[in-house]
Parts: C-alpha cells; structure tokens; sequence
C-alpha cells in the first residue's frame, strides 16, 4: 500500500517535472522563434546582389558586334532586341537566340543608314540617322494566343517622334532629342565645328483645339573644350556636357529659344575626358564617367546658404574601372546604374549608398552593354558576337550600414544629412531610410519621461516603504496599480488633446513651477526646523508630512501662474514662442518633450514604483534596527543603509521601466507629433522606432525595402532592449554581491 | 499553569518591593535603593503596544560600569524594558510609555532629549548579528559617518581601536575591505559590538547576543563583556541563566511585564527573596 502511494508520487513528480520543463523550454522557444522571424525578414536587406547567367546566344541573324546599336530586353526577360546599323530592330528569343521578328525602321532609302542610338525614358530609343533624321521609337514585344487571352498580339517597333535636320547631315556629329506629354520637342546637335545646336518646337492647343507651333533655334558656341559626351534630361530641360579636357558644363534650356549656361565645373584631374554621361533615375543626378575609369555622381547644389543658384557638385563616388567608362545605362525603378569599362567590365553601382553592388566580365571584351528598365536585368555583347544574359535580384540597393546609421547626401540636398522619408507621391523619389533620427527620438523620450519619472517614482517608493503609516501606504499602493492599469491609448491621447494644449497656453507657468515647487519645499521644510519639537508637528510627522506640504506646492503652484505673466514679458518680450523662433531658430510643437516627458513618465513611474517599493519593503528590519540603534536620522537611515541594500532592486526597476519607456508605441505615437528630426530642444517633437513601425507598416508594401527596414527596426529595438536588460542584469549581481544580502 | 500570579491579580499585587530595598513607591525623587551611583534610574516605567500593556510599573537602576543581566521567560518584556532605554521602541507606532527612564539623572523621554543623540550614548547589540551588507571597515565606521566625523584619519584610528575592543582585531586587519557578510557568526557579533563602541557609547545594550551563537562564540563574547566591564555600563538581556550568573553583576527577574526581583546576581542565584524567581533559576518553570 505504501509502496504503491510512494510510487504514485513518485510519477506524480516527474509528471509535474514534465509539464513545468516544457513550459520553460517553450517561453525560450518562443523567443528565439520571434527573434529568429524578425531577422529572416530583414536579412534580405543585406544580402549581396545575385547576378544568375540566364543565357547565352549567338546574335540573331548573323549580325556582327560592331553592326548592333543597341541592346535591349522586355520586362520579363524572354524576348531581346538588337537595334542594327542598317535601320532593322530585331526580336528574338534571349534563351535560344532565334530570331521572333525583324523590323526595317528605314523605311525607304531616303532616311539613310542608321548610325547611332541611345535609350530615353523607360523603353524608347533615340536613334539618328545618316539623313539627319532623329526618330524617337518604343518596340512591342509580341504575345503568343495563349498568353495574351487568346488574341496574338504581333511584335511591332512604333515611330514616336520624327524630328529632321535643318542642317546638313555631314555637319552634325552627334545628336540626342526629347520630347514631353506637353508637346515640348528637343532636339541638341552637336556639329562637327564643335557647336551645340537646339532645335525646340513646342505645339500648344489652345481651347477651339488650334494648334499653334513655336519653333526656336539657337546655337551654343565658344565652348570651352571638344565635347566629348553630353546628354539631355527627360523633359530637354538641362543640358549637360563633358569635354575632353575634364569639364561638365551646364545649360538651362528652360528659356525655349535661349540656352543659359549655368556652370562650368572641373570634373576630373589631369584633364582626363570625360566620356560618358547619362541622367540617373529622377533626372536631378548625372553620372560621369571618364578617361581614367572614375565614375561619379553629380547633382546641383547650394554651396552656401546665401547662395541663390544651385552648382552642380560632385556628390557620390563609385567604384572606378580599370579603363576608360564607356557606355552608363541607368535603371527606370531606382538609382542603379550600368557602366560599361574600355575594358568590357561591367559595374553595377548604386550611387545614394555609393555601394558597388557587382562587377560582371566575359572571357572576351564586352563591347556593349544592355540594361532592363526594370533593372532586372544585364544583356551583354561581346567582341565574339555573343550576348550574355543575366538576371540582376537587386531589390534593396539603397540599404547598407552606412545609409541606415550614417549621413547620407540625398539628392536635392545641400550637405549629407541623417533623414528618415520613406516614401512621397513619385516613384523617382530617393527613399531617405536614416534610422538615425528614430533612434535619437526613442533616446531623447525616454530621456526626459526618465527624468520625469524616475525622482517621482523613487521619492514616492521611499515614502510609502519608509515613512508613510498604514492606511496611507495601502492607499497609494493601490493608488498606483490603477496608474499601471490604465491603457497606454487613453494616457496618449489625454496628453495629445487635453495636457498638450494647456501646457502650449502655460508654457511658462509650467517651467516657473518646475522651479519654484522643490524651492519652495526646501524653504518650508528649513523654515519648519525649529518648530518640529512641537507636539502638533511631532503628531503629523508621523507620516503626514504631506498634508503640510499641500498648502505649500498650491502656494508655489499659484505663484508660478502669477508670475508668468510678467515674466514672460519681461524675459521673452510677452511671447515665449515668438521670442523661442525669433532668437533661437526653435519652433515650438505643440506636442513636445514636455508634454512625452509627462504622458511617458505616467505609464513608467507605477513599473519603477512597484517594483522599488517591494525592493526598499524587503530591506530587513534588522538592518534599520541596527542603523537607528547607532544614532542614525530616519534619513540617514534610508540614505546610507536602507537605499544601498535596496539598489539592485532599484536599478532592475528603473531598467524596466526604462525597457517600456523605450517600446512603448501609443503613448509617443499620439503626442508626439511623429517628426522625425534630430534636435535636443525640449519644445520639439520626436519620432520613435516604435511609433515609426506602427506609422508607416500599413504603407510598406510586403517585402518591399520599407518593409524590411521596419522589420529592422523591430530587431533594433529587442536586441537594444535585451543589451539593456543583460547590462541590468549584470550591474544588479555586482550590487547585489556589494550591497546585498547573503541570504 | 503553576502561575502563582494572575494578570488581574497584578494590577492589585505588583511585585514592585523586591526585596523590600527599593523605595520607589515613594513620589519623591528615587533614593538609591543600593549602594550605588546610578546610571541608569527607572522609575514607574509603563509601556503600552496600543491597548496591550507589556510593562508594568517598572523601577530599577542600573550601576554604572558595571553589567546588569535581565532575566524572564520569553514573552516577560526583558526585551521591551531594554529597547525602552535607547528608545528603540519609538519606532514601533502606537507605542507609548509612562514613567521616567533618566541616565544620569535627566529623563531620555523628554523633550531636551534628541532622540539619535541619546542612541549615540546608548549603543545596542541585537539577538542576531546584523552587520551592514557593506565592508567590515565601513560596518564600523558607518556610525562615526552619520555623527559628522569625516577625517579619514581619525576613522581609521576609532575603527581600529573599536575593533580591538571587541577583540576583532586580529582576525580582521588583513580582510577589513571585505564584506562583513563573510565573517562568521560569532565574528559578525564581535563586528557588531565593534560597530555600537566606535561611536563612544556610554551604555551598551545587549538583547541575547550570544543566543544565535555556538558555544565557543558565545565564550569569547562573554570573555568581550568581562573585559568592557570598567569602561560601559551595559545591560544584557538573555535567557540563558548560566550566562546571567557567570558574566553580570546585578540581575533582575521579571515576569510577565513585572520587575519581579531585582539584586546583586550572586544573591538573586543563591538566595532569591521571591518564589517566583527561585523557581525561575530552579528550571521550575519558563
């Protein structure tokens, strides 16, 4: 009989031993799985650029490499077309190299041979011809029934634009041409004599549906070298040009029928050419490759702060070739660029993180090079007639340490900058994904909701754990835990609608309290000395020292309302907003630091206070007991050997406390004001890491960079919380084996 | 219950005429009921926890320079009479006291009195060891600390003179950067004694101080307390008779919040005037 009960509680044990090792071993679990699928999500963000070799084939229709103007292929990678020297646009299959279509673009004889051709926009080419002819055309790749809803759709090459000379051909050397939605046409020579000649003919149709044609031509001459590359922005807005002395110059055709130049700059050393030039994604950067194999990025920029125009500067270094750049192809989905080496080297670089995503070479020179407007893919035609394909997996260029910790110079602006704009209403936006400014905002709110909260929380926790009777301490305690259980939306949005506003309307008056109180306090409390052998006073001080202390702060309270007034007009000239911009440059928010400090500190002060009152209760009466019995003050007492012995407890509470304060979302998302900029100031707003991820997931498209970078926010913000913990954690044993207790 | 005395019946029959020598039922000031010079004088000493009543009419005096032992069941308010003498139970609330406790004849609960004043006077030493979580020097100089003393060569002479009063000395002039909690026992009571002289009391206080210890500990405490005689009034309370008898001068018996009898300890252990307390020593009861 006993041996069966010693048997059953024997598997009773080790039952329950189970049961309670499985739920250990499955909080780990549950941890590591959610840190596990955090970082899965953001890894992608640092992966390396994949370059897969899709094929290689022969050119199509026994061209030749130097007969092939240009390389392209469609958005899905399946057909490739060649633009000939003789006028013809042929489509053929990229993995098998057979020929789909072939199309004469020369329609008759009178358009001459086709001798160059250049990418515009997203897939249209420029192409000019030995007539002088400029034709701007787009191809259709085809479409079998099948995929296409049952309907073929035919390859075909459509003519856009058809801009003739009105020089003649044998002087134009080389020419580009653009055109606009607006009816804005483009055309830039550049003539044998050295010479730009612009041709824009712009056609507006007034309400009856007139067309009226303005027609301007104008020639740029005296330029200060051979212009060795030049090209033209989207809209045949600016016009840029390298000369073969190592200039870029710069022209505003903005003024239809008068170019301006604007600047002229050194773009290289020892006058090396320039010899190659194209407009990045967004048409403000221009890249330049020269001579020596230097590629960089240059965009305008105002060099001082009184400066009026804007100079192009050099802004982004990229990764050099060995020789000479001689093609830059440019993506129409973000800032990558394609540059092609004298060499047949091929760079893939991306100029915001001046990050060398990937160096591509055949065994025999790359002559030309093709580059997908979805930046998807690389076509290479080498001097063996070969073309090699491959599928670029690009999809997070912009990311690197440096652009997610360091400053970065963004186009458009004037000095490289730590900025956080994912996102705007264009897609050539540059994403600005600084975390920088997140972190600094989590830092400096929980900063000052600390420094609200923490004297708060431990005065309040000493008071009730050592000075406070009874009925009192029960009160406050209980007091608090409702301060803990009120949801952090309700304290958000209290502070953003109810406190915010009053704090703007008594800005001063709050500020004069802050100083006035605790003087005020001390003062009482020195004038209070000699009267404290008083039997009434001896009864309160038991205790109820606050109930003296209430006429006092409202006292200070009243006092600090009155004097605002005119202090504010003494001080700051009657307005301390007015007086904050006009002599500091700070604007004030209406939802600031002052107002987080408050709400934040709300939510931190019940963590901090529960767990440093159960720390400084549990100090052992002994103790106390031993300090009192040597002469030691109440005080005294709490000071040197009450806090002491209670510190680990202490320090493991505000680090928790500081851990919520650093995480905690609705309360900063709702009164902060959500702006993201660095400044100490305490009247100024903050973005939070926390708030920002609940801020912008519902705009972060899956899997997109936005995406991720949020995901690594989330990973910033546990491993910055788990460092502080352990840091916690350490510091906890080192004072627990100083000041603490064996036992 | 072989209680010769009711709590009703001791409201009617206090045992306050021990031996018939103390003349404290007189009003006037207290005649020295030996012959003695008083350190301490008690007189018609009350306390009350709220309602409870734990001493009741309690008069004795203590010698100075000499050790007083206070014996009694548990329970008997041995304890309470002595924390009354630095105030220690003020810190208990709804405690309060009636009668005069004066050391050198000015009463400690009046107003004059500031009350960590007088503990600086009147050192105490608790049952169990409670040294600070800090080191052994800074256990002994916590005191000076607190009363103002920031020379750190004048802390560094009374901390190791104290220790070499409480006979620590020795065992601890290498280590005193180490932490009190690493001493033994009997060391953390001989740190503690240090600690209650390094303010320069007058007065020791002793409740049980050996009774957490092992025999050989309690030994050379007791041999600490025969050396302190000359220089300390002290007061110690304990349960263990044989300590009582080897190590104190006077002894006073109480029961149940009485003063049952108070004398010089050979007499109170040879020849006790009350039944009570003869059982008492006799192992009869408590």
């Amino acid at each position: 009989m006993s041996e069966k009960y010693i048997l059953r509680a024997r598997r009773n044990d080790r039952i329950a031993r189970w049961i309670i090792t499985a739920g250990g071993v499955a909080i780990i679990a549950t941890v590591i799985l959610i840190l596990v699928l955090i970082v899965e999500v953001t890894l992608p963000l640092f992966l390396p650029v994949g370059a897969e070799p899709l094929a290689e084939v022969s050119l199509p229709a026994q061209l030749r490499h130097e007969d092939v103007l240009l390389l392209d292929a469609d958005e899905y990678m399946r057909d490739g077309l060649v633009l000939t020297r003789g006028g013809r646009c042929v489509f053929f299959d990229l993995k098998t190299g057979t020929v789909k279509h072939t199309e004469n673009l020369a329609e008759d004889a009178s358009r001459g041979e086709a001798l160059a051709c250049s990418r515009v926009g997203a897939q249209q080419y420029c192409m000019r011809w030995s007539s002088g002819l400029v034709t701007i055309v787009t191809p259709d790749f085809g479409l079998s029934e099948a995929e296409n809803h049952g309907v073929a759709k035919p390859y075909a090459v459509e003519e856009l634009q058809s801009i003739p000379a009105s020089v003649e051909p044998g002087e134009i050397a080389t020419s580009v041409a653009r055109y606009t939605d607006e009816g804005l046409v483009t055309r830039v020579d550049l003539l044998a004599n050295n010479t730009f000649r612009v041709a824009q003919r712009s056609v507006s149709t007034d309400l009856m549906g007139n067309e009226s044609v303005e027609a301007y031509e104008s020639l740029i001459d005296g330029l200060p070298g051979g212009v060795s590359a030049y090209t033209l922005d989207t809209q045949g807005e600016w016009l840029y040009a390298g000369t073969a002395d190592g200039q870029l110059i710069r022209w505003d055709l903005g003024n239809l029928g008068s170019p301006k130049l604007v600047g002229a700059h050194k773009a290289t050393e020892d006058n090396v050419p320039v010899t190659a030039l194209e407009m990045v994604f967004g048409d403000v950067s221009v890249a330049v490759g020269t001579g020596s194999g230097k590629l960089t990025t240059w965009f305008p920029v105002r060099k001082t702060p009184e400066a009026v125009t804007k100079q192009l500067a050099p802004i982004h270094d990229l990764a050099p070739h060995d020789s000479a750049v001689t093609s830059i192809l440019t993506s129409r989905r973000n800032k990558s660029l394609v540059s092609l080496g004298k060499d047949g080297s091929i760079h893939l670089d991306y100029p915001t993180s001046e990050q060398h995503l990937l160096s591509l070479s055949r065994a025999e020179r790359v002559v030309k090079t093709g580059y997908t407007a979805r930046g998807d893919g690389i076509l290479a035609l080498t001097e063996a007639n070969r073309i090699c394909v491959w599928r670029i997996d690009n999809p997070h260029p912009e990311i690197s340490l440096s652009t997610l910790f360091g400053k970065v110079w963004y186009e458009g602006y004037d000095a490289p900058e730590y900025t956080w704009q994912s996102s705007a209403s264009t897609d050539d936006f540059e994403p600005k994904i600084s975390l920088v400014p997140l972190l600094y905002g989590s830092i400096k709110g929980t900063f000052y909701a600390m420094l609200y909260a923490i004297p708060l929380a431990l005065f309040g926790a000493v008071y009730t754990s050592h000075f406070a009777q009874g009925r009192i301490r029960n009160v406050i305690k209980s007091t608090v835990e409702t301060m803990a259980a009120i949801p952090s939306v309700v304290i958000g949005f209290l502070a953003a609608l109810w406190l915010a506003p009053i704090i703007e309307r008594y800005t001063v008056t709050f500020l004069l309290g802050i100083m006035i109180v605790p003087v005020l306090i001390v003062i009482f409390v020195m004038l209070i000395q000699p009267l404290r052998q008083r039997p009434f006073l001896k009864q309160v001080e038991q205790g109820f020292e606050f109930v003296l202390m209430v006429p006092v702060v409202l006292l200070a309270c009243t006092l600090s309302y009155m004097l605002a007034g005119p202090l504010e007009a003494l001080l700051f000239g009657g307005d301390l907003k007015q007086w904050l911009f006009e002599s500091a440059g700070q604007r004030y928010d209406q939802r600031n630091c002052v107002v987080i400090s408050f709400a934040l500190g709300f939510a931190v002060i019940p963590i901090i206070f529960t767990i440093a009152e159960d720390a400084l209760s549990n100090v052992p009466n002994s103790l106390k007991a031993a300090s009192l019995a040597l002469g030691a003050s109440r005080w005294q007492t709490v000071w040197r050997v009450v806090l002491p012995s209670a510190s680990p407890g202490i320090f493991a509470g505000i680090i928790i406390g500081f851990g919520r304060a650093v995480g905690e979302t609705m309360i900063v998302l709702m009164a902060t004001g959500n702006t993201p900029v660095l400044d100490m100031s305490i009247f100024n707003g903050m973005r939070t890491l926390s708030a920002n991820i609940a801020v912008e997931i519902p705009e972060a498209p899956l899997g997109g960079t936005l995406y991720r970078v949020l995901f690594l926010s989330a990973v910033i913000l546990l491993v910055f919380t788990s460092i502080l913990n352990t840091m916690a954690e350490l510091i906890r044993q080192r004072l627990r084996s100083k000041y603490g207790l064996n036992n | 219950m072989t209680d010769p005395v009711t709590t009703e019946e001791s409201h009617v029959t206090p045992q306050k005429p021990a031996g018939g020598v103390k003349a404290t039922s007189e009003r006037p000031k207290a005649k020295p009921a030996f012959d003695f010079e008083p350190k301490i004088r008690i007189e018609n000493l009350s306390l009350y926890y709220g309602q409870t009543r734990a001493l009741f009419d309690v008069d004795m005096s203590m010698p100075a320079g000499e050790i007083t032992a206070l014996i009694g069941p548990s329970g008997c308010g041995k304890s309470t009479l002595l924390r009354t003498l630095n105030r220690m139970n003020d810190i208990i609330p709804a405690v309060r006291v009636t009668g005069t406790v004066a050391i050198d004849d000015v009463d400690i609960y009046s107003k004059a009195v500031h009350v960590d004043l007088l503990r600086k006077r009147v050192g105490m030493v608790f049952q169990k060891p409670n040294p600070f979580p800090k080191s052994i020097f800074e256990n002994v100089a916590f005191g000076l600390r607190i009363h103002g003393e920031s020379n750190r060569n004048s802390i560094e002479e009374t901390v190791e003179k104290s220790l070499q009063r409480a006979a620590l000395w020795d065992e601890v002039k290498d280590r005193l950067r180490e932490n009190a909690m690493s001493l033994s026992g009997g060391q953390q009571q001989r740190l503690c004694i240090a600690r209650a002289l390094a303010v320069g009391p007058e007065i020791l206080l002793m409740d049980e101080p050996t009774s957490a210890l092992d025999p050989r500990s309690t030994a050379r405490i007791e041999d600490l307390l025969d050396e302190l005689r000359s220089d300390y009034t002290i007061v110690i309370v304990t349960h263990n008779m044989q300590q009582a008898s080897r190590v104190s001068d006077w002894t006073g018996f109480m029961y149940e919040g009485y003063l049952v009898e108070f004398g010089q300890t050979e007499k109170i252990f040879i020849a006790p005037e009350k039944k009570q307390t003869e059982d008492y020593i006799t192992g009869r009861f408590g």
